[in-house]
C-alpha cells in the first residue's frame, strides 16, 4: 500500500513534475522512449505514483464529456470582460440570444459561418445558380456570391462541389477559397478538404474537367486534371498524384460520403479510423500494434458504432469503449 | 483543540457593523437584491468557517470584500456555464442527444473541469481543452490557433499543474 493518505497534499515539485511528464505525453509525438522514461519516473517514488493517479482521474474527467459539447463550453471566453457583455447584452434587447452565441464562441470562426454541419452530420446545399455543394461531417463555409465572382469560403470540413455554369450571362469565375489559397474551377466536378490538421494544408482531387491552385502566399498557378489530387499549403502545391482508385461502387461517381458510405480497400486500419472518427463525436485511439491491419468493404456512417462492432469481428482486434466517447482499438486479448 | 477565544461576539460585531454595506456593495456589482442578499450571507458563513482567522482582521471592509469578490466570480462562472450548457446542448444534433444519466455525468465533470480551468487565460485554456477533449497532438493546435508548439507545451504544462494542484 501507499504509505500516504489520500488526501496528503502533493508536494508541488511533484506535481510540476508529472505536468511536464503529461505535457510530453499528449505532444502527439511522443515515443516509445518517453513514455518508458515516464514508467521509470512513476516508479521511483510513491507520490509521483500519487500524482499519476490524479491524472488519470483528470483524464476521466475529460472522457465524460463529449467534445462537441465540451470544447464550446470549456473553452468560453464568458469571463473575459463579462461585465462589458452584460452591458452590451443588455443593450442589444432582442438579438440577445444571437449576440450571446456569437460573442462566447468567438474563438471559432465557424459559429459564425453561412453554413455548417456538426460533427456526423451531412447536408447538400443548392446555390443561386444551380450549384451544388455537399457538406461533409464537421464543415464550415461561407458563400459568397457577388457580380464578378462566386466565392465559396471554406472555413474547414470538406465538400464535394459540382458548378453549373453561370447563368447570369457574366461568366463569373467559381472560386473555392482556403486559408491555404485559391481554386478556379475550370470544370464541373472537385473535392475540397481542408482539415486543419497538422500540415495546414488544402487537399483538392478532381473528379471531372480541370481545377487551378493558386496558394495563398503567391506562386505559379497550378492545374489539375481529372483524376489527380495534391495537397497544397500557403507556400506551394505538392506534386499531383493519380486520385486513389476508387473503390467499385464510387468510380467517376461523388464521393461515398455524399451517399452516407465509407469505403474502405484494403485500407490501414490505422487511416481507417482516423477517417472513421471525423463521423464521431470523441476520440478513436488505435493500438499501433493493430494499426496495419487491412480491412475493405462499404460502411454505413449512420451509425458509426455499429461500424466499430464489425471492424471487431472482422479482424482480431477488440473495441474498448471508456466512454462513448473515447474509444480505443485494441489487439484481441489471448 | 483550538486556544483562540469563541469568536461569536467578534462575528456579530463584524456581522452588525458591516452586513448593511457589504449587501449595498454586492447589489452595485449585481444588480438584484435577492442574489446580493445571498451572497452577503455566505460571505459570513466563510467568515465563519474560518474562525482562527477572525482576531487578525484588520480591515474588516477589505476582508469581507476580498472573500466576496471570490463568491462573485463562482457565481458568474457558474452562471455562464449554465448558459454555455443549455446553448451547446440546444445546438447538438438530435441523434447525438445524450440520455439523462450521460448528463448527469457530463455535468458533474463539466463543473470540476470549468472550476480547475478557471484560472487559465483564455488562449491556454482552449489550447488545453482542444488537446484533452479533441485528441488533437500540439502540431494540430498550433495550426488551428496560430501559436508555436513550444508555447503550446507550455500552456499544457501549465493546465495539468493547474489541474493536478486543485484536485483532491
Amino acid at each position: 500500500m501507499v504509505p500516504r493518505q489520500p488526501s496528503a497534499p502533493l508536494d508541488p515539485g511533484v506535481i510540476r513534475q508529472a505536468a511536464r511528464w503529461l505535457a510530453l505525453l499528449h505532444s502527439g509525438s511522443a515515443g516509445p522512449q518517453d513514455h518508458d522514461a515516464c514508467r521509470r519516473w512513476r516508479q521511483a517514488d510513491a507520490a509521483h505514483e500519487q500524482a499519476w493517479q490524479k491524472a488519470e482521474r483528470l483524464s476521466r474527467q475529460f472522457g465524460a464529456v463529449p467534445p462537441a459539447l465540451g470544447v464550446p463550453i470549456l473553452a468560453r471566453q464568458a469571463r473575459v470582460n463579462r461585465r462589458g457583455a452584460m452591458k452590451t447584452l443588455a443593450l442589444l434587447g432582442a438579438t440577445v440570444s444571437a449576440g450571446w452565441l456569437g460573442y462566447r464562441h468567438a474563438p471559432w470562426p465557424d459559429w459564425t459561418a453561412d453554413y455548417r454541419t456538426a460533427t456526423g452530420e451531412s447536408r447538400d446545399l443548392l446555390l443561386d445558380d444551380g450549384s451544388k455543394l455537399a457538406l461533409n461531417t464537421g464543415t464550415a463555409l461561407d458563400v459568397r456570391y457577388s457580380t464578378d465572382e462566386r466565392l465559396i469560403r471554406l472555413q474547414h470540413g470538406e465538400i464535394y462541389v459540382r458548378t453549373a455554369p453561370d447563368g447570369s450571362g457574366r461568366a463569373r469565375p467559381f472560386l473555392v477559397q482556403t486559408p491555404q489559397g485559391r481554386l478556379r474551377a475550370l470544370g464541373t466536378r472537385f473535392v475540397v478538404s481542408q482539415l486543419g490538421g497538422a500540415q495546414a494544408a488544402t487537399h483538392l482531387e478532381v473528379l471531372e474537367h480541370r481545377v487551378e491552385i493558386t496558394p495563398q502566399a503567391g506562386g505559379r498557378p497550378l492545374i489539375l486534371e481529372a483524376g489527380q489530387q495534391a495537397w497544397f499549403t500557403a507556400d506551394g502545391v505538392q506534386a499531383p498524384r493519380p486520385a486513389a482508385p476508387p473503390a467499385a461502387a464510387e468510380a467517376g461517381d461523388a464521393p461515398g460520403w455524399t451517399r452516407g458510405v465509407l469505403y474502405a480497400d484494403r485500407t490501414r486500419l490505422g487511416d481507417f479510423l482516423e477517417e472513421l472518427s471525423r463521423y464521431r463525436s470523441g476520440v478513436i485511439r488505435c493500438d499501433p500494434a493493430v494499426a496495419g491491419l487491412r480491412l475493405s468493404g462499404a460502411f454505413q456512417l449512420a451509425d458509426t458504432d455499429r461500424v466499430l462492432d464489425i471492424v471487431a469481428q472482422t479482424l482480431a482486434v477488440r473495441v474498448v469503449r471508456r466512454t462513448p466517447y473515447w474509444v480505443t482499438v485494441l489487439p484481441r486479448a489471448g | 483543540m483550538s486556544s483562540h477565544p469563541t469568536p461569536a461576539a467578534s462575528l456579530e460585531a463584524l456581522y452588525e457593523g458591516n452586513h448593511g454595506w457589504l449587501h449595498q456593495w454586492l447589489r452595485r456589482r449585481l444588480g438584484c437584491g435577492d442574489d446580493a442578499a445571498d451572497l452577503a450571507q455566505d460571505t459570513f458563513v466563510r467568515v465563519l468557517r474560518k474562525p482562527e482567522e477572525l482576531p487578525g482582521i484588520r480591515e474588516p471592509r477589505a476582508y469581507l470584500a476580498t472573500i466576496a469578490r471570490g463568491l462573485l466570480n463562482d457565481l458568474w462562472r457558474r452562471r455562464s456555464l449554465e448558459a454555455a450548457w443549455l446553448e451547446a446542448m440546444a445546438a447538438l444534433p438530435a441523434q447525438a442527444a445524450p440520455s439523462p444519466e450521460e448528463q448527469v455525468a457530463m455535468w458533474q465533470a463539466l463543473q470540476a473541469l470549468d472550476h480547475m480551468l478557471g484560472g487559465l487565460a483564455p488562449k491556454a485554456r482552449e489550447v488545453f481543452v482542444l488537446s484533452q477533449l479533441e485528441g488533437l497532438g500540439y502540431a494540430q493546435i498550433a495550426a488551428r490557433v496560430g501559436l508555436s508548439e513550444r508555447t503550446i507545451k507550455r500552456y499544457m504544462a501549465e493546465g495539468f499543474e493547474r489541474c493536478l494542484s486543485l484536485m483532491d
